[in-house]
This record gives structure tokens, sequence and C-alpha cells, in this order.
């Protein structure tokens, strides 16, 4: 008895293992996609946060004219890289803080398509030319007072002609952290500032020097600070633009 | 040979005569023609489907989702209106946590409506017109309810008028593309007109009648008129559907939708003044608390009844103070913030409207915690139990800890204005948690450090922002019975007070765009007056005084955890100004040891709770199980 079940037991193994010859052998993503968003008039990258800032948006339509879109997050400096997608035909734009690439009009008429179809293979490299909704830029160089609080001087402006991409200006934020990834999505709440403004106030504000001091009191001396400052209008999803990175050694 | 002729004869016989009828309906299923028959049949059908309906009640919390018993991050808590130590900031509705998901539960009360204004036309003949186009009025409300769920949360979404069936129809057909933002509030609009005309003035308890539908009309075109009036997401589709938002132009037009619809429910609905009295602040208090247990309240539009054991909830156990803490261990979950507290009346203020807790510098000194709100709106105490204030019979005791220091020239604030920091441990004594060791007061008296329902600084199973909540607590519930799933009070959904406050709200809207039809300003006036009057609040002296702020907060006042304001945060999109980076306030009652006297201090949540609404949170994230189903259903901008 106990035989039999022994022979059935290894026949039931013997075909489990023998059976199934096809395995999975297409062969892994290998394929590197890189590039950058940049300014169109300066050249500059467009600083953003990592995650929840400016995405790459990836509609593979090698076979399907209907895709799921893929999304790729940039880098805070406005650089993406993926080196791991399957070789094929994508049609790929761009989401953050600058006048979309795609606008459709109340129709659903594609108005402006500045996406670019592109057939990605071993290493492609792509960069989309944008006009940011604000420029923030630095105004000489932060400093660290004598009261321990840090002092930066901005200025935005518009970075763009188009009215439909003017709204009003919402805030401006200094964001503090203790390492180089700093924006909304990572500060330190105990000093970043924030000077927000109402209705169309801050519009007049555009193209003027501001200053902004941290807040919260002195901060513990004797490391690095980064810093970092944002400023976002009305419009959509609301994405700060940003100045670059800087770094405050406090004594 | 023989043989064979009797067998193939007898095979012959038996093969044709047995079982002659296989195909009959499993007799262990309920059949369409057992429930449509009869009106009990009916009723039960109806029961079931407004147990889906999907409303944000006793059972509903954003982390959780709906119909679920355990609700430990309560709503409250995610809008500012509170503080509760389980919920450490602002929140969408749980997307891929939810299983199933609010979208899916949706779509099935939809099913089940479509199903039932198809099937009962062909059991028509069982009853009169009047009754058949009663149900049919109300399956369409049902449907437009749930679609008023899917729309507030997802902007547009795909339009189901049909039973769908599978095979029956290819994939194609059911993969039902998103409508704009647009259509599905219109749709909404249409299957409540339906209802309105089709049902009768008077239906059971729970159960929707002409009026409710019009009501819900009210609140939904008021959502609509918002998005049109302060959205500024746009998402098309390749058609050229709005799935978010609304033309702007279409503002007015739903505004006066919201105001004709809730003027539709004059003189069938009042406030609850039964034990109201004009001047008399424990009239009104007591009025304003049994308003949420009166059975026969006229200011009930529509509820969701609860009856234990059958069909309960945990209320009470989540939500007693500490000191009246049940079996289970739950208590004092929902505690209101002092942002919420501060906007009522009668209490002490400065001039931006904070609460006022000293004088020159120095704190203000009072005999007992009730005595800073001996002149409080009646509607607050109704609301909110303040520190000292009565509750079950017993003084809810909340105090953050005895202040040992000198009072000579009166004490100074314990720290810099809108210091986040930590209290000083110097001169303060206080307790982590319930098991107290008392102190010793100069006068060799002893008291505990904390009061019975806190304030403590460890387990925070307590007030954690000096105040707990009474909306919706039963007053007389003994506590052998504040247990989980043991509370069963009626959740009132639509008070008519809700429906006057859609109506100033619209009326208010229309007057600021610019419609001189009617005088809207003054009945914006009149509602909240008649609102305040009630609540025994101030009332407002002339159409001057109000302003956008006025109208909604008046709003937040009156159906403050009633779990509508995130929903109202929302479709002003004012909710990531309100939340950038805030940190809510709370008010901390010490007790001076040298004075013998009690000192408030303001300060923001010990917990330092931030919270920051996400832009993209104004149109929910679809489940991406959804949209990985379908290949026409497009997602929501930034997810």
């Amino acid at each position: 008895m106990k035989k039999i079940l022994y022979i059935l037991a290894m026949g039931v193994l013997v075909g489990a293992g023998s059976s199934c010859k096809k395995i999975d052998n297409y062969d892994a993503p290998n394929v590197t996609l890189t590039g950058s968003v940049v300014d169109a008039t300066t050249g500059a990258g467009i600083q953003t946060e990592q995650g929840s800032g400016t995405r790459i948006k990836l509609l593979e339509i090698s076979y399907t004219a209907n895709p799921t879109p893929f999304y790729i997050s940039s880098m805070q400096d406005g650089t993406f890289t993926n080196t791991k997608l399957f070789a094929g035909t994508n049609v790929i734009s761009a989401e953050g803080p600058f006048v979309p690439m795609v606008q459709t009009d109340d129709a659903g008429k594609t108005i402006v398509d500045e996406s670019q179809t592109v057939q990605i293979k071993n290493t492609t490299t792509v960069t989309f030319k944008v006009h940011p909704l604000l420029r923030v830029e630095w105004v000489g160089t932060p400093t660290f007072n004598a009261d321990g609080t840090i002092t930066a001087q901005v200025k935005f402006t518009r970075g763009t002609d188009d009215p439909n991409f003017q709204q009003d200006i919402s805030d401006v934020y200094l964001f503090v952290n203790a390492t180089k990834y700093v924006g909304n999505n990572n500060y330190d709440n105990r000093y970043s500032q924030q000077i927000t403004y109402d209705g169309s106030a801050g519009n007049a504000a555009a193209g003027t020097t501001i200053t902004i001091t941290t807040k919260g009191g002195p901060m513990p001396g004797k490391r690095d600070y980064f810093i970092r400052v944002g400023a976002r209008t009305n419009y959509g999803l609301k994405y700060y633009n940003y100045t670059d990175v800087k770094t405050v050694a406090a004594p | 040979m023989k043989k064979y002729t009797y067998i193939i004869v007898s095979v012959l016989i038996c093969w044709v005569s047995a079982c002659k009828k296989l195909d009959v309906a499993p007799l262990n299923i309920v059949q369409d023609k057992d429930v449509f028959t009869t009106a009990g049949g009916i009723q039960a059908y109806m029961s079931r489907i407004y147990s889906e309906l999907p409303i944000e009640d006793f059972r509903y919390s954003p982390q959780r989702g709906l119909n679920f018993f355990w609700i430990i991050s309560p709503f409250p808590a995610v809008t500012g209106e509170a503080l509760s130590r389980d919920q450490n900031g602002a929140m969408q509705e749980n997307v891929d946590g939810l299983n199933p998901s609010t979208w899916s539960l949706c779509y099935k009360a939809i099913r089940d409506a479509n199903y039932f204004m198809e099937t009962l036309p062909q059991y028509a003949s069982n009853y009169t017109p009047d009754q058949v186009n009663s149900w049919l009025g109300e399956a369409r409300f049902i449907r437009a309810a749930t679609y008023f769920a899917l729309v507030k949360r997802y902007g547009g979404v795909p339009i189901i008028e049909k039973v769908q069936t599978y095979p029956g129809s290819t994939i194609d057909e059911l993969n039902v593309p998103r409508t704009s933002e647009e259509k599905v509030y219109d749709f909404i609009a249409a299957d409540l007109d339906y209802a309105y005309t089709n049902m009768s003035d008077a239906n059971q308890v729970g159960r929707a009648n002409k009026y409710v539908a019009a009501g819900f009309k009210s609140r939904a075109m008021l959502y609509a008129g918002s998005i049109a009036k302060y959205n500024t997401t746009t998402l098309v589709d390749k058609d050229g559907n709005r799935l978010c938002g609304i033309p702007s132009s279409k503002a007015i037009t739903y505004f006066k939708a919201a105001y004709d619809a809730a003027a539709l429910l004059d003189g069938h609905y009042s406030l609850y003044k039964n034990s109201w009295a004009a001047g008399d602040k424990t009239a009104q208090f007591n009025n304003y608390v049994n308003m949420f247990f009166d059975a026969k309240s006229a200011e009930n539009v529509f509820v969701r009844q609860y009856h234990y054991p059958e069909s309960v909830h945990g209320y009470d156990a989540y939500n007693v103070p500490r000191q009246l803490m049940g079996a289970n261990g739950y208590s004092s979950e929902v505690n209101p913030t002092l942002n919420f507290v501060e906007l009522f009346d009668g209490i002490p203020k400065n001039a931006d409207g904070t609460i006022k807790t000293t004088t020159g510098g120095k704190y203000d000194l009072y005999t007992n915690t009730m005595d800073l709100f001996a002149n409080a709106e009646p509607r607050l105490r109704a609301t909110v139990i303040l520190p000292g204030d009565q509750f079950k019979g017993v003084n809810i005791e909340i105090r953050r800890g005895i202040y040992t220091g000198s009072s000579a020239g009166g004490i100074s604030p314990l720290l810099p204005a809108g210091s986040t920091s930590n209290y000083p441990t110097t001169n303060i004594v206080q307790s982590s948690n319930a098991t107290q060791e008392p102190y010793t007061l100069p006068d060799g008296s002893k008291m505990n450090p904390a009061g019975l329902s806190g304030v403590f600084t460890g387990d925070q199973t307590d007030a954690i922002s000096g105040f707990s909540v009474r909306k919706w607590l039963v007053p007389d519930k003994p506590t052998s019975e504040v247990l989980e799933n043991r509370s069963d009070q009626t959740w009132i959904e639509l008070r008519y007070a809700e429906v006057l406050l859609n109506r100033a709200e619209a009326a208010y809207e229309l007057n600021a765009l610019g419609q001189a039809d009617k005088d809207y300003l003054t009945d914006a006036f009149t509602q909240i007056n008649a609102i305040r009057e009630r609540a025994g609040a101030d009332l407002l002296t002339g159409t001057g005084g109000l302003t956008v702020n006025v109208v909604r907060n008046e709003r937040r006042k009156e159906l403050g955890f009633e779990n509508k304001i995130w929903w109202d945060m929302r479709r002003w999109r004012t909710a990531d100004k309100e939340q950038n980076s805030t940190v809510y306030r709370v008010l901390m009652p010490f007790y001076s040891a040298n004075d013998k006297k009690y000192f408030f201090d303001a300060r923001t949540d010990e917990r330092n709770a931030r919270y920051t609404f996400d832009v993209r949170w104004y149109y929910e994230q679809i489940p991406q199980g959804e949209i990985a189903k379908s290949a026409v259903l497009i997602q929501n901008p930034g997810y």
C-alpha cells in the first residue's frame, strides 16, 4: 500500500517537475531613457521636487493605441533617468510646474502637443524645452544671521507670456532641510517660512526682490543647512517652481 | 433477442419519462417573482439598498471607508474640527487599502437601483400606479445619491443607466468611459427631479420621500455651483468631455437650482425648537442636545436608523470622555480643536478672533474652568464638552497640570507666543497617564496633577485638545453599555438646518454673482439668523454683516462633527490654504497652586501634528485596479 503511495507521489513530483517547459525567456528590460526638462528661454533645468514634482509620461504605443501611461519621476534639477525600460515606440511628454506640453480646448481638441514620439532603444536621450510658470532666482547669497536665523533674497518673474497660465501668485516659501533633498515634500517645518498672498496681491511682487527669514528662533549651529525658495501660482495642481539648492553653513 | 427488446424499451421509457423539467429555478435562491409581487418583498429589497447607500455616518472614516465598525481615525480629525491620537495629519480617502473600494461599492448600489427600475414594471399589475411611481422615484433617488457620492470624490464618472449583463453585451459595450463632471451633476438633478415628481409626501422613517429628494438636490447643486465657481483643475478627454471641472458660466444655473430645491422644503420641515425658549440659555442648550435624539423631530429630513443588536455602531464607546470610559478601553477619539471652538460666540476674544486668556501679558485667573465659558453660546456647549462642564451628571474634569510657581504679580505666559515647544518642566506638575500621584497643595490638601479626563502627556487617551466632543453622545447611556457595537442612536444625514444653510449659501453666491431677480442677500440673512436664533448665538444685525466667511463658518458651527465639513472645504477649494503645514490649536487649563485658581494657555497641538492638504485631492485618485480593468478609464490629474 505504502509503495503505491510512494509511486503515486513520485509520479506527481516527476510530472510537476518536467511539465511547463516553456520558461519566460523574454529579456529583462535593459533600455535606458535619460534626459532633462529645461527652460526654453534660459536653457537651465527646471528645478522641482522629487516624487511629487515634474514627472515624465510615457505612452508605449507599439502594441496599442490607448496604453496605460507609465510615469518616471524627475530629479530635483529637472533631469531624469530610467535604466530598466523595454525597447519600443513611446510618446513622451512631461508634467510639472510649467505650461503643459499637451493642451486641449474645451471640445477636447488638442491645440498644443509638444510631446515627442521616440523609438526607445539602447540609451535614448530626450530633452524637453518648456516655459516655467514662474522663474525663481536668488538675489545675492543667503546669509546666516547673528541671531541664528537664515535670510535669503529672491526674485520671481513670470516664465510665460500666455495669460491662460498667469494665475495669481499664491505664496513664496523658504524651505530649509538638513539634507540636500529639500522642497515642499521634504522640509523642516520648524524653520521653513512661508509668505502667502491673498487674491491678486502677490502679482505686484513679481520682479521685486523679496526677503525671507527663517522662523522658529535660532537654528542649532555647527552644521550645514540646505535651503531653497519655491513660489507658485493658483494654476492647476499648484506645483512650486524653485531656485536651486544652496548650502548655508551655521557656525 | 427478446431480452434486448425489453432493455431498449425500458431504457426508452425511463429516458423519455424521467426528469421532464430540468430547467427549474434554484429553490434556495429568492426569485424576482418572490420579491417583486408583494409590498413586503419590495420593502426588503429597499432595506438592502438603503443599507448600501454611501453616506458618511457613524460607520465611516476616510481611513477605513464606508460601513466599517472601527472608527478610531475619525473624520473630524482630518478636517481640523478635532484632534485624535490616531490621526496625525491630512489625508484623502484611503484609495488602495479599502476592499471593496468606495468606487466599487457605489457601482454595486447603482446596479441594484437600476435592476429595481428595470424589473418592477414587469410586476406593475400587482400594485396601484401611484405605488409603482413612488417606488421608481425612490430607486432614482438612491441612484442619484450614489452618483453624488461618486462625483464629489472623483469628478466625472461613467454613467451606467441600465443593468449591464455579460454575456449579452460585448466587452467594448461594458467599458464605459467617464462622463463630464457637469453631465454627472445634470444626471443627478434629473433623477432627483423625477423622484420629487413621482414620490409621495411621506414614507417610512429612514426612507426617502419627495422632500428628501429636493433636499439632496439642494446639496448636490450647491456642490456643482461651488465647483463651477472655485475649481481651477481641468481634465478633458479626447472627445471633449471635461472630466474635472465645470465651466464657470454654469455657476449661476447650479446655485439657482440649489436655491430653488431648498425652497421646496419650506413649510414641510422646521428647525427643532420643542424645548427652546427665547433668552433662556439652558433651555436652548437642552433643546440643541435633544434634537439629535428626538425621533419625532421636525428637523430630521433623512436619517439612517440603527437598532441594537442587529444594526449597531460604536460612537459612544470611541468618543466618551476618558473618565466615563467603557469596558473596551476606548475613549476621547474626537477632541475639538480650539480653532473650532473659537468660531462660536460668547467667549472672551482678542481683536484677531482668538480666545483671550491673558490681560496685560499675565494670565486671567478663574475659580472654575467653566467660568471662562460662562456666557458661551448654547450651541457650543451642546456640541463640545468644555472643561468642567456637566455630562451624564458628572463634571468632566480637564486639566493639563498644576502650576507651582510663584504667582506674585501675575503669571506670565509659560511659552512665547506661537511657540511649538514643549512646556517647561520647572514649576509644572503633570501626569503621563490616568494612574496619577496626587500633588500636595500649599494648604495641605491633595490634588491630582491632571484632570480625570486628561490631559495626560504620555498615552493621550484623553482630551488632548482640552475639549471633548458632546454632539451625538447619548446623554443618559449607562457606562456599562458604552461598548463597541453597542450604540444605536440614529444618524441624521440631512437636517433641515443644512437645507437652510444650503439655501443661504446659494443665495449669497447668487447675489455675489450679480443676480437680482430676488432679494437674495436678505434671504441669506434670514436663514442665517434663523439658525443663529435657535443656536442661541449673536444675531446678525443687517445684511451688511454677511460675508462669504460668515456663511461658511455658520455651516462649520452648525454641521460640525456631522462629517460634512471635509466635502465643504474641498468644494470651496480652501482646503489647501487652510491645511498648509497647519498645526491646530488647543486650550490647556492649568491650576495655579498658589492662587488656588485656574488659568488657560492657548497654544498649538502639543504633538505638533502638521496638516497639509495635497492640491491633487480635490479630485481623488481612482483606484488603480479600476484603471487597469478598463481600457477607457482615465486617471485624475497628478496620480
